[in-house]
């Protein structure tokens, strides 16, 4: 059946996403639902929620004030509490239910920045995408809304990393490798979006060289800011050392020509036969091309997440419904993938784990591997002929 | 562009109306486009000269389709959109009105048609937030509402005046102004005229009860196609003219 996970997970949803992206930011983070976001947010999607302090709000949105599209309450209950926690900005996100009585979010973001005097966001999310779009979105409307005109550029070679967050990364030593493998090349990294960064240095995006696109959903960012400020993005993450050299290379290309560059689908193309990774794009191209350079490896990338067509090469699939999988499955010389997808995995094929947070949250964060670091090594079964 | 929304109580002639306009306008040399926002899809049936036009979510059900596959080019070049509905006695009409004007928009179809006006024909009363669509920021910087003078009517233009006078922070669309439908009603232009005055706004024009109107649906065809040198043609001509002027349309002409 098509749009049906009866035997796999599902991937995190894009209100939880716009949480994620925007969450040590200071803000104020609101999900306009009656209950349910919450608690998926904090209990499988955000591993930070716990130990950091965050203001991240449930709207309680009730029967009738949905039947009476009563957005009044909704817009008093957020101005108060951001009359008493001054946040840096508001965001508001949407879930199912605004979208099927068509909440306005834009229009109700623009009454409260209005009623508060503090930048507001409204995004239309409603459960129905992943967490990339809503962290998309999210990225997108800081690098609009809240990056200042840069007075200068920086003299050192810098980049921004846009598109990190734990659904991602997780909340292990990942994070920090992204940083140390740039720094190793002699890049530097003038702001991370956005974990373990600051609003004020990220507010100051606009002075880095280059942007680094190392997931999808920093994209629209890097994209805005080309706009904005002509800064060229490179796509891709700094997994292991001769990739990130490739990146390197061309983040210092891109700094001298202005422009963009697609490092991740400087791979072979593989196909049936081959190792198969499930991944998000631009960490599994990235991964993918890491293992060809150390280890001579052609993996087939297949995505069951949003992505551009240019960042998949000949070969690579996308496909998210189990039906559309299964086939892949079958026809792969292994699989790289999330525990959760074992279920599509027939028995002769080899399995190997690779958990990812936004699809199986904590039940395997322990055993979330740092690639960043260290490439882990699967050997695939004896190609078909 | 200069984009408009027609309201108005259910069977006042909003449609026959904004049908004759996008025809009137079109002869002027405009290019238009026409939205009809009801789930019935028979907004643009007298321009479109017996074309059939799949509604657009009728196309989303389907799945995948083309701009072109949800737009007709009728009469004098009026482009015909349809938004559609749920069968009737089932699903969300409001929030169907809502997915085919994003659909509209995500499919580019205001970049690729590059139309000078946009007329959005909306379903009877604003009953719901998906009704209001047409009015929010992006979509009709205007509203007109069609009334007669005929108490239901009457009702209806109070309440429709009354969500567009909710959303005024919001950045929504403004009331322009009521058209007056005649149905030759007592006292019919004093009761508007106070209507208009309550409601801080003016009568910007007008029309006549005519038969040709019904002779010209009789052969499926607007007024502009079928009677074009009848006196009610130069009444939409003439209506044509006071709504580009009260939207700014001398910009455009």
């Amino acid at each position: 059946m098509r749009q049906t996970a009866s035997i796999i997970s599902t991937y995190t949803a894009d209100v939880s996403g716009v949480c994620s992206a925007l969450f040590e930011l200071g803000g104020m983070t609101v999900m306009h639902d009656a209950s349910g976001c919450n608690s998926t947010y904090n209990t499988h999607d955000e591993p930070r929620w716990y130990d950091t302090d965050s203001l991240v709000f449930l709207s309680g949105l009730s029967e009738l004030e949905a039947v009476m599209g009563d957005d009044e309450k909704f817009i008093g209950d957020v101005a108060e509490a951001a009359r008493e926690l001054h946040p840096a900005f508001i965001a508001l996100a949407g879930t199912p239910i605004p979208m099927v009585i068509g909440t306005d979010f834009a229009a109700l973001a623009a009454l409260i920045q209005q009623r508060t005097g503090i930048p507001t966001f409204g995004f239309a999310t409603n459960g129905m995408h992943s967490y990339l779009s809503g962290a998309s979105q999210a990225f997108a409307t800081l690098a609009e809304r809240l990056v200042q005109e840069p007075r200068e550029r920086r003299k050192e070679l810098s980049v921004n990393l846009l598109g990190v967050t734990p659904l991602d990364f997780s909340v292990g030593p990942m994070v920090g490798s992204l940083r140390r493998r740039l720094e190793a090349e002699g890049i530097a990294v003038a702001s991370c979006w956005a974990m373990g960064d600051s609003l004020e240095n990220i507010c100051r995006a606009g002075e880095a060289t280059v942007n680094l696109v190392v997931s999808w959903c920093g994209l629209a960012a890097a994209r805005v800011l080309r706009r904005r400020f002509g800064t060229p993005y490179v796509v891709g993450a700094p997994v292991g050392e001769a990739f990130t050299h490739v990146l390197a290379e061309e983040i210092r290309a891109a700094a001298r020509d202005g422009q963009d560059r697609l490092p991740l689908t400087k791979r072979p193309p593989a196909g049936p036969g081959d190792l198969t990774l499930i991944a998000e794009s631009v960490t599994g191209g990235s991964l993918a091309a890491a293992m060809a350079l150390e280890q001579g490896k052609r993996v087939r990338l297949v995505c069951p997440l949003e992505t551009e067509d240019g960042f998949l090469l000949p070969g690579d699939v996308r496909a998210r419904d189990e039906v559309e999988l299964e086939p892949l499955f079958k026809e792969a010389g292994g699989i790289i993938a999330d525990p959760l997808y074992r279920p599509l995995c027939p028995p002769e094929v080899p399995f190997y784990e690779l958990p990812h947070e936004a699809f199986s949250g904590r039940i395997y964060r322990r055993d979330i591997q740092d690639f960043i670091d260290h490439i882990p090594f699967f050997e695939e079964k004896r190609k078909r002929s | 562009m200069i984009k408009l929304a027609f309201y108005g109580k259910g069977g006042i002639g909003k449609s026959t109306t904004v049908s004759n306009l996008a025809a009137a306008m079109a002869q002027q040399g405009l290019r238009v486009m026409q939205v009809g926002c009801d789930p019935k899809a028979d907004s643009t049936i007298a321009l479109r000269r017996g074309q059939a036009l799949p509604t657009v979510l009728e196309l989303v059900r389907q799945g995948s389709f083309a701009l072109e596959d949800m737009v007709r080019e009728g009469f004098a070049g009026v482009v015909c959109v349809e938004a559609g509905g749920p069968t009737p006695g089932v699903g969300c009409a409001g929030r169907g009105i809502i997915t085919a004007l994003e659909k509209l928009q995500e499919k580019g179809a205001y970049e690729v048609y590059r139309p000078d006006v946009v007329l959005y024909d909306v379903l009877g009363d604003v009953v719901c937030g998906g009704f209001s669509m047409p009015m929010r920021k992006g979509y009709a910087d205007e509203v007109f509402i069609l009334t007669s003078g005929e108490n239901m009517a009457l009702h209806a233009a109070a309440n429709i005046a009354m969500a567009l006078d909710h959303f005024k922070d919001r950045g929504y669309a403004r009331l322009r102004g009521l058209i007056l439908n005649r149905r030759d009603v007592p006292r019919e232009e004093e009761k508007v005229a106070e209507l208009a005055e309550d409601l801080h706004s003016t009568i910007i024009g007008s029309l006549h009860r005519s038969e040709t109107v019904q002779e010209a649906e009789e052969l499926g065809k607007t007024v502009l196609e079928a009677f074009p040198d009848s006196a009610m043609a130069e009444e939409y001509r003439a209506l044509a003219r006071q709504v580009l002027g009260q939207a700014g349309g001398e910009q455009v002409c």
